[in-house]
């Protein structure tokens, strides 16, 4: 402590301080994946029935994109599903203003959404454990 | 007398990338990636030389460092990395 007239100047042994810290300090985090982050706010994303680049397409029974007007399958839904209504069709329940004799051509497109398809996100955090 | 012997898992398992003045480790058997505040990358690394219960481990900290601290504050360091999964006991 005596040798304050030389603070300012290089010290060729100096080396870095690393201080272990407090018994009670933390300092790991750990970042959860993504999709697990989105698991709460699963009530907030949409699922596009069908997705926007299949605008007017209508849903066989099976889930399946086929032409406008095809006998036996659904019309598109005018609006994106919510995360929860899209649960609802998958345990099998009708959401409201959804028709119930189209519900489950609804739940088998949702199915069968995959990666990089509008909404498969929403899809696929629905399936995370909470 | 020895306290328990702590391993990290090698250096080719992980993934480091210095932010500022945190370090982003991803941990690739565990998928898992988790933010470091000193001392904890350098605990790590200096684990990464191989097996060693925390005095060792000190020691090894000793030669690059000037540490502040004991033996108790790096065993609960080491905690924290167990509890992360970055670090196992022996």
């Amino acid at each position: 402590m005596s040798k304050a007239f030389d603070s300012k100047g290089p010290e060729p042994t100096r080396r870095v301080v690393l201080a272990l810290g407090a018994a009670a300090a933390s300092t790991v985090v750990t970042i959860k994946p993504a999709l697990a982050q989105t698991a709460g706010s699963v009530l907030n994303c949409e699922i596009p029935v069908p997705a926007p680049q299949a605008a007017g397409s209508y849903i066989a029974q099976d889930g399946s994109l086929v032409p406008p007007g095809t006998q036996g399958a659904a019309p598109p839904l005018p609006r994106p599903l919510t995360g929860e209504e899209a649960k609802q069709l998958l345990n099998g329940s009708t959401p409201a203003g959804v028709d119930a004799e189209a519900a489950q051509a609804y739940a088998n497109y949702i199915r069968r959404l995959q990666a990089g398809m509008s909404g498969f996100t929403c899809y696929a955090s629905l399936q995370m454990p909470r | 007398m020895a306290g328990p012997t702590y391993i990290a898992d090698p250096p080719v398992d992980l993934k480091a990338v210095p932010l500022d003045g945190l370090t982003a480790i991803f941990h690739r058997p565990s998928g898992m990636t988790h933010l470091l505040a000193p001392p904890s990358p350098q605990i790590l690394d200096a684990l990464g030389a191989g097996p060693a219960d925390a005095e060792m481990l000190l020691g090894r900290i000793g030669e690059l460092f000037e540490v502040k601290g004991g033996v108790e504050a790096l065993e609960a360091r080491l905690s924290e990395l167990e509890a992360a999964g970055l670090v196992r006991r022996g």
